[in-house]
């Protein structure tokens, strides 16, 4: 028994050990950033907030942010139009072939992404599209829609189909069932799904490095040609608040799920 | 019927945005035409002409000069120009010259063989002739055997190229063995967090778990860049060794192979620990305790019962892991040095740098090929792992 709880002991130590090499990096960056000094240096010589100001001092981080922005909205809302119905027709759908659409929709997720990048620049300079922000969202679109796609469907996997005939039965047409019944139920997933797509997209770097230039930079497009010249502590102030962002949004991710799982109790027969 | 036209967009989408752009970059692999189509009238002329005959007729030369100048007009004459010196290296400007004498008629005497190899004496070259007959048809099977540091012996038989040119195979390997190098410091090293998250308390689990997944969704260049302020010259990893003692100055960890290996680590550790406490869940405990009561020591238990049983696990993960770390770009470049790099950073090279989209596609078929076969390794693994797993539930 005695050597069953050393055992137990040094498995415990040994996942702290690993979790912290996982997550202490993302965490020692936030003293760097804070930095008062002119380079990345630890310890730090002393600590403010001039880097954060820098951020918002120079209008290209500024541009670059709302590019991004723009850029991860666009393509969540089109994955959302594209992936919420495909969910639902795969889900509930009978027709062959349904596997070679799982396929065909998943071969984004596991292509090299330079692949992606290479492909969608030759692709879309060939119909004339490159320098248009577009380009980026469309392709964007294609790396986000997987995710919306099987959050969607494994909520459907649970969803009590009754419900559907009886609002049916009750003379509401398909799009009233879709907004009145459908989507408020699964309302937490395809939230879920479309922060995860905007995720991917917000911070999307290799695509974007081939289909932007100048005035279309995304933030990660700006992130990525700083760190090739020399990392200033602006970046590190950068990554600081991507974490954070990410943090936040996981954080909600969590909280829906949590909800959509009671929802889902409550409604269950 | 309304449930398989709600699939049909995305469907639709997912072809033309993404399959159609990959099948057409691929193509560029094995395709010719802006060769092929630049020299119409001199293909024609050649015929059975070969180099060993001597030097090239009045015919050929004339449909050359013919043909340049409409290139030049077409404005495709630095293409052209561009694809020969690939073959060729050395000829860029000889065909670019060549078609602007040819386009503003100083070409125009006949005969114009003296005219054209006096101006001109690198038409004259043999080799030059070797490699534009090679490159006649609408396919070309050069840019595939270049990225297997294979090459056209004059002959017309398969050689190897000249080992200071021989690049690719060597990039290849080192894809793959870096790959293999992450995939299994990702098993070991996760076996016993992911038995830790699964055996652990449901609170504490859910924390663990949390922890874990809370990277996987912060931007992978933000990672990796975090990398590099943490292993630079003066960054907090130094500072720690100095100020404890171990090292008497910093060491150089950054850009080197021992730095990528930890970002690509601490990068994909989280999918390995996902599909290992998936399957782990799924275990039940009483197995290792029966095995343990009957008097088995802990090693010997934990190897024979319970890894095969957690085996889909390790082999799902290492799919997972092996097949993205062999597509990574971004960490490599950031954070290896330059004998670090992988194939996608080859690729990133010859389309932006040199523009040889061709040699780009063979090495993204290439790619995609030792991806396809890996992801079909593991599944068969994995099929035939499944039967004793499944056999004891």
């Amino acid at each position: 028994m005695k050597a069953a709880t050393m055992r137990s002991v040094a498995m415990y130590a040994y996942s702290g050990i690993l979790l912290a090499f996982i997550l202490v990096p993302l965490l020692i960056i936030v003293p760097m950033s804070l930095t008062s000094g002119n380079s990345l240096a630890f310890p730090t010589p002393g600590y403010s907030l001039r880097w954060y100001q820098e951020l918002i001092d120079d209008p290209r981080w500024f541009s670059s942010f709302v590019n991004s922005v723009v850029v991860a909205s666009v393509s969540t809302l089109l994955s959302c139009l594209l992936g919420i119905p495909a969910a639902i027709g795969l889900a509930w759908g009978r027709f062959p072939g349904k596997r070679v659409v799982y396929a065909i929709v998943a071969a984004p997720l596991v292509a090299p992404i330079v692949i992606v990048g290479v492909a969608a620049f030759s692709f879309f300079a060939s119909i004339g599209l490159t320098g248009s922000r577009w380009a980026l969202i469309l392709a964007h679109t294609a790396l986000a829609v997987p995710i919306v796609l099987t959050t969607v469907t494994a909520s459907l996997a649970g969803f009590d189909r009754t419900l559907v005939r009886a609002a049916a039965s009750l003379g509401a047409g398909s799009a009233t069932t879709f907004f009145r019944v459908i989507l408020p139920m699964i309302a937490p997933s395809v939230i879920s799904g479309a922060i995860m797509a905007f995720i991917i997209s917000f911070d999307e770097v290799v695509v974007a490095s081939f289909l932007t230039t100048g005035e279309q930079r995304t933030l990660p497009r700006m992130i990525f040609s700083g760190v090739r010249e020399s990392i200033s502590p602006a970046i590190a102030s950068v990554a600081v608040l991507l974490v954070l962002l990410s943090a936040i949004l996981l954080a909600l991710i969590g909280w829906l799920q949590g909800r959509g799982a009671r929802m889902r109790s409550r409604t269950a027969p | 019927m309304l449930m398989t036209l709600l699939v049909v967009p995305l469907v639709l989408f997912i072809l033309v945005i993404f399959l159609w752009p990959v099948a057409r970059f691929l193509a560029l692999s094995v395709d010719n035409s802006d060769i092929s189509s630049n020299l119409p009238q001199t293909f024609a002329a050649i015929g059975d002409w070969q180099p060993s005959q001597g030097p090239p007729p009045e015919a050929v030369l004339a449909a050359l000069v013919g043909d340049l100048a409409n290139a030049r007009h077409a404005g495709s004459d630095g293409v052209l120009a561009q694809l020969i010196n690939q073959r060729l290296v050395g000829t860029r400007f000889l065909v670019i010259k060549t078609a602007r004498d040819a386009a503003e008629g100083r070409l125009d005497e006949r005969p114009v063989k003296d005219a054209l190899l006096a101006a001109h004496p690198g038409w004259a070259e043999p080799a030059l002739w070797t490699e534009i007959i090679r490159a006649r048809g609408p396919l070309t099977d050069y840019y595939l055997l270049g990225s297997l540091d294979l090459q056209r012996s004059p002959a017309g038989g398969v050689e190897a190229v000249p080992a200071d040119r021989a690049l690719f195979l060597n990039a290849l390997g080192r894809t793959v063995w870096i790959s293999f190098i992450v995939t299994v410091l990702c098993a070991v090293l996760s076996l016993p967090l992911a038995q830790a998250i699964v055996s652990a308390p449901p609170r504490w689990s859910r924390v663990m778990f949390a922890m874990v997944l809370f990277p996987l969704w912060t931007s992978l260049l933000v990672r990796t860049v975090i990398w590099i302020i943490v292993l630079q010259k003066n960054g907090p990893v130094n500072a720690a060794l100095v100020a404890t003692g171990l090292l008497g100055e910093p060491l150089t960890l950054i850009y080197t192979r021992f730095s990528l290996y930890v970002a690509m680590v601490q990068v994909l550790l989280p999918l390995m620990v996902l599909s290992l406490v998936s399957v782990m869940r799924r275990v039940p405990t009483n197995y290792m305790k029966a095995a343990l009561s009957l008097g088995a020591p802990w090693l010997t238990a934990w190897r024979r019962v319970q890894l095969p049983l957690i085996m889909p696990g390790i082999l799902a993960g290492s799919a997972i892991v092996f097949v993205f770390a062999l597509g990574y770009y971004i960490t490599p470049m950031l954070v290896g040095g330059p004998t670090d790099q992988m194939i996608s950073s080859y690729i990133a090279f010859y389309t932006n740098t040199t523009l040889n989209w061709g040699l780009a596609a063979a090495l993204s078929v290439q790619l995609l090929l030792i991806l396809m076969v890996s992801a079909l390794l593991f599944w068969t693994a994995r099929a035939f792992m499944r039967s004793p797993a499944e056999a004891t539930q």
